[in-house]
């Protein structure tokens, strides 16, 4: 290791750093404001798959029996039905223990001593492994003997899924648009401290400086803006999500928010990353410029 | 050491800079290059670090076909060619040593290198004691030897010098004419683009005019103005 080679890049890089202090503060205040309106994006985002997914696994599909089935032909079908493929739960509800249950959920709501008779079939409540084995499951159990009526909610399914999937296409939409800004703002910011440093480029040039030696200043100066701005902008999401959701939540108590929020640390990881990436980026664009021999 | 074969170097705006030039200058010459401005003598310097291409012909710097070169084997030819302006181009945020230590950490130097070069340099020019200062607390001619010790701290085998003069008083050009022999003398190839008549005059050396991008004249222990000195030689 020759410290006196890393000393003088350093010095390099520090020198540009202080020369443009206010327009460095400047790039990095507006990626910091970029990436983090991404984080929080990128956070809802999670959130919304997640309480998605939350509903989605309560999904049961409902099978009502015959009337008249024995409960040895009941129990049959719940085995048979639990065999199927993508199935992860079945239990057989005898009309008595529905009817129950109806009361149950109805209680306080309407005055259910008013039945005198029990109106429910015998059901299977059959719970499927995943969202996209629900339809084919209530698909073979609608064709069973001893099945009545299957439902399971399907328009319901379809809508959201249809949903996220939007959802997701707009996400996407987003970050990279958010991506591209920041990108055009470094790439503005080196630009011009490349040019306040024309007169050294050309003279490294007159000297014998590969260009590759040129740009690393430069690109130094790319990822530390980038690092630096998506620092700032995880330390923004992280007072968010600790001061301002839980008020959100209280203010929207419809919204149904996981209990557990997602960890900010993978998509503070991510945030870096970009930032580091897109200055460095943004940063050999500009500097190449003016490396055209 | 340097030779160019019916070299023409038509700029973008039409403007014709050299004319089918022939021209060879050998190891260790000492070279100037005269006449007006406009008349070619920079494009000529230019073309042999290129910092311009020919658009027609052959430059072959040191055995390299610099015509045919790469972008990315340039820089192994500036470190090869030491190049001095008339404006000096120093970098003002930097001391007399760092402006000379630059040349060589930019080319991605040891440190060990630059403790030994630059000092070897910075000698040579007479500046070891102004080494701690910055080029604006410098008189011209110290700023020009300054650019000089930067030129030669790649030890190129080549020093080009474009109007080295041309911002000195008398005195302080005396003193750099003086050191671009000393160098010279030392084994390194010198080409001078120059007016000085005075000091063209005064040193005797090898004279290349040129006018509307041909030579026009070259002499051996030429003056300033053809046909003074004696021994006229055919370039080519």
């Amino acid at each position: 290791m020759d410290w006196g080679k890393v000393k003088f890049f350093l010095g390099e890089v520090l020198a540009n750093l202080t020369r443009n202090a206010a327009m460095q503060i400047t790039a990095i205040g507006t990626v910091a404001v970029a990436i983090a309106m991404l984080g929080a994006f990128l956070f809802v985002q999670k959130t919304a798959a997640e309480v998605g997914g939350q509903a989605l696994q309560q999904i049961e599909v409902s099978a009502f029996l015959k009337d008249g089935l024995d409960a040895k032909a009941g129990a049959a079908l719940t085995a048979r039905v639990a065999k199927l493929p993508g199935v992860a739960h079945v239990a057989f509800v005898p009309k008595a223990e529905g009817l129950k249950q109806l009361r149950n959920k109805l209680r306080g709501e309407v005055d259910t001593s008013l039945l005198t008779t029990n109106p429910l079939p015998d059901a299977l409540r059959i719970q499927a492994k995943h969202v996209d084995d629900v339809a084919a499951v209530a698909g073979k159990v609608r064709v069973m003997p001893g099945v009545a009526e299957v439902h399971y909610g399907a328009e319901t399914v379809q809508k959201l899924l249809r949903l996220m999937a939007i959802a997701q296409r707009i996400g996407l939409g987003v970050i990279v648009l958010l991506v591209v800004a920041s990108f055009f703002i470094i790439s503005n910011t080196i630009r011009l401290t490349v040019y306040a440093r024309r007169r050294e480029i050309s003279i490294m040039q007159l000297v014998g400086a590969t260009n590759n030696y040129i740009r690393m200043p430069f690109i130094a100066e790319g990822v530390i803006a980038g690092v630096f701005g998506a620092a700032l902008a995880v330390a923004i999401l992280v007072v968010a999500q600790r001061q301002l959701l839980p008020k959100l939540a209280a203010a929207i108590p419809f919204v149904p928010l996981p209990a557990a929020l997602p960890d900010l640390l993978p998509v503070a990881l991510q945030l870096l990353g970009i930032g580091a990436l897109v200055g460095a980026i943004a940063s050999w664009i500009s500097v190449g410029r003016y490396l055209r021999v | 050491m340097i030779e160019l074969r019916s070299v023409s170097l038509t700029y973008p705006n039409g403007v014709r800079a050299i004319d089918a030039l022939d021209l060879k200058i050998g190891k260790g010459e000492f070279v100037f290059l005269v006449g007006h401005s406009g008349t070619g003598k920079s494009s000529l310097l230019r073309l042999l670090y290129r910092e311009q291409v020919p658009s027609s012909g052959d430059v072959c710097v040191d055995g390299v076909a610099v015509h045919r070169m790469r972008a990315g084997a340039v820089p192994r030819l500036r470190r090869n060619v030491g190049v001095v302006f008339q404006d000096f181009k120093l970098l003002g945020g930097k001391t007399v040593w760092e402006n000379v230590a630059f040349a060589l950490q930019v080319t991605g130097a040891k440190t060990r290198d630059v403790m030994r070069q630059v000092p070897r340099c910075l000698d040579l020019v007479g500046l070891s004691q102004k080494s701690r200062m910055f080029p604006h607390e410098l008189s011209g001619g110290e700023q020009q030897r300054t650019a000089i010790a930067r030129a030669l701290v790649n030890n190129p085998k080549i020093l080009l010098c474009d109007e080295p003069t041309g911002n000195l008083d008398p005195s302080n050009t005396t003193e750099i004419m003086e050191l671009l022999q000393r160098i010279n003398t030392k084994g390194t190839t010198v080409v001078v683009a120059t007016h000085n008549q005075a000091v063209v005059d005064r040193m005797r050396k090898r004279v290349v005019r040129l006018e509307n991008g041909r030579i026009v004249g070259d002499e051996e222990r030429g003056f300033y103005f053809l046909g003074l000195g004696q021994g006229q030689v055919l370039s080519g």
